[in-house]
């Protein structure tokens, strides 16, 4: 099955590296976010800190420019019916799709994340490592709930504005997980680990509920 | 053919024991030392959220019973229930927000624990009535809606957790480890109403359901009549 999901991420990056549709999206659409965030927080004296729970609400909302491209090229060319017809573990379809989620969501990060703290901290901002970890855990959480998601909306009637109604109370856990790791990784706080924790059973909970139901969301 | 189902007891039982726990509450519990006769308001708040929670629960169960049998009457009981626990719901925000006034000078508190869970919940539970009528009647409806309902069941003691990592301690904390930190009388008047709005809630549902039945029996009969005149 891991092989299948391997293969299967493969495919999508390769299609998103010769077409070029999402992640370059994703990448203008985060960076103009955390402008837009520098003027309406910190224009309006809002603090370091404020900011720092700012980066969540862009990094989920860019996910979501992603997820709404999830299963479209699938769509578009049959190739999701195909699926349903190969001989693979239906869980090997939303591993694939998490993978490379978990790809794009990364790449738009290695901008993001430099040119937020280009824009909001100098030498004074919260530790670096404790910020990445929490980004991961975060992606993994994100990609694992969105697929799901993305499959529960693909085909329904409005299908894109359904996705991010679904999507974000979901992710509101989440988001309160990762907002408190990064305060926490401020030079004064002292709960990152237990945030992080927290993170991790995120994932592997709503991994194993996606793991053990994705196989009803695929074909009648 | 389906059966339309009772729940007679239900509805009686409720009729009796909410304006009981309506007459307890105003006239025979002591007020409250610390919030005076506002604090009354608890016996319905409390109750209708664990009905709530109840209802939502009964929906979950349900929801899975669906995917393991595909046998469509569980959707249909999912459905209800989630929908009476939405009403619910919507009455533990009201009643929340007014105790919330009176008790803190502000109709809501981001800093407050369980009033953060519940909205959560809240907003997950109404993204379902979106999900489920976007999608065309039939066995694609019905799992995909199980499948989301069951995501409830990780969100809800994720929620509890997160708000416990970003910790405030403003709600008051009634029931601990050591038992409830109320007197005999506020005791038993909380039972009966929590015992009438689950009533109410189960009545609710199998009324609902009844309803919900009886549509369905005369749409199969009008299609049958369709059939026979054709």
């Amino acid at each position: 099955m891991i092989a299948d999901a391997f293969v299967l991420a493969r495919k999508d990056l390769l299609l998103e590296f010769r077409r070029r549709e999402v992640v370059l999206g994703m990448i203008q659409y985060v960076v103009s976010t955390l402008v837009i965030v520098h003027f309406a927080i910190l224009g309006a004296d809002g603090s370091e800190r404020a900011a720092a729970g700012m980066l969540w609400a862009a990094i989920l909302f860019t996910a979501i420019l992603s997820l709404n491209r999830c299963f479209a090229a699938d769509q578009e060319e049959g190739a999701l019916e195909t699926l349903q017809l190969a001989p693979v573990d239906r869980a090997a379809i939303w591993l694939g799709k998490v993978l490379a989620q978990m790809a794009y969501l990364i790449a738009m990060e290695l901008v993001a994340l430099p040119a937020f703290w280009l824009f909001f901290f100098g030498d004074e901002g919260p530790a670096p490592l404790p910020v990445i970890a929490a980004v991961l855990l975060a992606d993994l959480g994100l990609a694992t709930v969105g697929v799901l998601v993305a499959a529960l909306t693909q085909g329904a009637r409005a299908g894109d504005v359904l996705l991010p109604v679904l999507f974000l109370p979901i992710s509101i856990p989440l988001v309160i997980g990762a907002v408190t790791a990064t305060l926490e990784s401020f030079p004064d706080g002292d709960g990152t680990l237990r945030a992080l924790g927290f993170l991790g059973l995120f994932d592997t909970l709503f991994a194993l509920l996606a793991w053990g139901t994705f196989e009803h969301l695929t074909g009648e | 053919m389906t059966r339309i189902g009772g729940g007679a007891p239900w509805v009686v039982a409720s009729g009796l024991l909410v304006p009981l726990a309506i007459a307890l509450a105003a006239w025979w519990v002591p007020d409250d030392a610390d919030q005076g006769y506002s604090q009354r308001i608890f016996y319905f708040h409390v109750p209708i959220a664990l009905t709530t929670y109840a209802a939502f629960g009964y929906g979950a169960v349900c929801a899975a019973m669906y995917l393991r049998t595909r046998d469509e009457r569980w959707d249909l009981r999912s459905y209800v229930g989630i929908h009476v626990g939405s009403i619910f719901g919507c009455l533990v925000l009201i009643t929340g927000a007014l105790w919330a006034k009176v008790s803190w000078g502000v109709w809501w508190d981001w800093s407050d624990r369980q009033l953060n869970v519940f909205l959560v919940l809240f907003l997950f539970y109404c993204a379902y009535f979106m999900l489920r009528f976007s999608l065309d009647e039939g066995e694609r409806r019905f799992a995909y809606s199980a499948v989301y309902t069951l995501l409830g069941v990780g969100l809800i003691p994720l929620s509890i957790l997160a708000v416990r990592v970003a910790e405030s301690l403003l709600h008051p904390t009634v029931f601990t480890a050591d038992g409830a930190a109320m007197t005999s009388e506020m005791f038993t008047t909380f039972l009966v109403a929590l015992a009438g709005m689950l009533c109410l809630g189960a009545a609710m549902i199998t009324l609902e359901l009844r309803g919900k039945r009886l549509a369905l029996r005369i749409r199969e009969v009008r299609r049958r009549l369709e059939g026979t005149n054709l």
